[in-house]
């Protein structure tokens, strides 16, 4: 191989290598920032589940992810970020796409609903930017 | 148009809009767009045990089962078992039986060692025995779903992505051989409607057919994926209608018998 082309191949290959590496730390920082706010409910006796959900949002995007819950048990879905997201909702919804009323809790770039079933099945997850730019996020949830 | 009857037109307008903003309705697009991943959409045995336990506490120890045999060759039983076997490590929680979590968590490392996971496994194995020692039941609970998390992590990292969902449908099956199991015992409206699950079977079945041919091709796999289908239908009740105890029953055996399949099968391999 040409020597001006393995340069070149070599320096996309680092870039490409620290845009994956600067996605990873965000991701990494946006779970720091969760567990941080899940842990709050791991106090009033709520077990967090091991599993989480990483993602990117860009402002006013919303992203879904669906969970299967059951009628009798209490759940908590917190989302934390990282820079530069400012506020973030998260908000849930049936198996028919209607929004169900939850326990809100907000604090700006991290935040979390609460929901206690009545019906058991599959229920959707929405996690949306609503003010700030392109950020990453990561979801966890909690039950007792 | 008089003035003020335009401003009713935009306030009604406004009104409608904030409306709409804040209870918005998915559309069945959306919903199937939405991401589904084992690690956040399949629950754990815990949380339907823990829902079990609300209206009143099952007599959980009257659900162990004998030791498995732990020396099965086919990798795609094995990954069944050590699923339907985490699904245990669970219930001897719930029993807080530290004998029997001890037991179990044994058989779940020399399962997972048959299938070649992480040696990272050996030290889940440790911790399992020290909580199981220290009566920690909470952090025992944490601890099977992050054994379970990192064999699969490990089969993933592996080429064997395949038995990752088998692992799922093992203590999936396993959960719900228990629940109704459970629910036969003491029916109970409240109870019964933990069982209603269409959509979770049907992610299941979805995935498992999604597996490589070679996978699929497995009499064993074949034979349970086979089976799902109708499963499906028998946990599909309407919303907020509880099954009746007839209905609990027929869960319960079509759950048994894939169960009895998944346990005693002659390997093929």
């Amino acid at each position: 191989m040409k020597l001006w082309l393995r340069i070149l191949l070599s320096g996309l290959l680092l870039i490409a290598n620290r845009e994956t590496r600067a996605d990873t730390d965000k991701e990494v920082q946006a779970h720091k920032a969760v567990l941080d706010l899940a842990g709050a409910f791991s106090n009033e006796g709520f077990k967090m589940r091991d599993g989480h959900w990483t993602g990117s949002l860009k402002l006013h995007e919303n992203a879904l992810v669906a969970v299967n819950l059951y009628a009798g048990n209490q759940y908590w879905f917190s989302v934390g970020t990282a820079d530069p997201a400012k506020k973030i909702e998260v908000a849930l919804y049936d198996e028919t796409g209607q929004r169900v009323t939850t326990e809100p809790y907000n604090e700006g770039e991290r935040a979390a609903a609460g929901f206690t079933p009545t019906s058991s099945g599959q229920y959707y997850v929405s996690v949306s930017l609503l003010e700030g730019a392109e950020s990453s996020f990561c979801l966890v949830y909690s039950y007792k | 148009m008089p003035r003020c009857t335009g401003y009713v037109l935009v306030l009604l307008l406004g009104a409608l809009t904030i409306t709409g903003a804040e209870a918005p309705r998915l559309s069945s697009d959306q919903l199937a767009k939405a991401v589904r991943n084992d690690s956040i959409s399949i629950p754990t045995p815990g949380e339907l045990f823990a829902a079990l336990g609300k209206p009143g506490k099952p007599n959980w120890a009257g659900q162990f089962r004998g030791p498995l045999p732990t020396t099965y060759r086919n990798r795609a039983q094995i990954a069944l078992n050590l699923g339907g076997l985490i699904a245990d490590g669970f219930i001897a929680v719930e029993a807080q039986d530290g004998q029997q979590v001890k037991n179990i968590g044994t058989d779940i490392i020399k399962m997972a060692k048959a299938l070649g996971v992480s040696e990272n496994i050996l030290g889940r194995g440790n911790s399992i025995n020290e909580f199981a020692e220290n009566n920690e039941w909470d952090a025992l609970q944490e601890e099977l779903e992050a054994t379970q998390n990192e064999v699969k992590s490990s089969m993933q990292s592996h080429q064997d992505q395949d038995l990752v969902i088998l692992v799922s449908l093992g203590g999936w099956v396993r959960g719900t051989q228990v629940v109704s199991a459970a629910v036969l015992q003491n029916y109970d409206e409240r109870s019964a409607k933990v069982l209603r699950q269409p959509a979770l079977v049907s992610f299941i079945h979805a995935k498992v057919n999604d597996v490589s041919a070679e996978t699929h091709n497995d009499p064993l796999v074949k034979q349970v994926s086979d089976q799902l289908g109708a499963i499906e239908k028998l946990v599909t009740f309407p919303v907020g209608k509880a099954p009746t105890i007839e209905d609990v029953r027929a869960v319960h055996d079509a759950v048994g018998r894939v169960m009895e399949q998944i346990q005693h099968k002659p390997d093929t391999k």
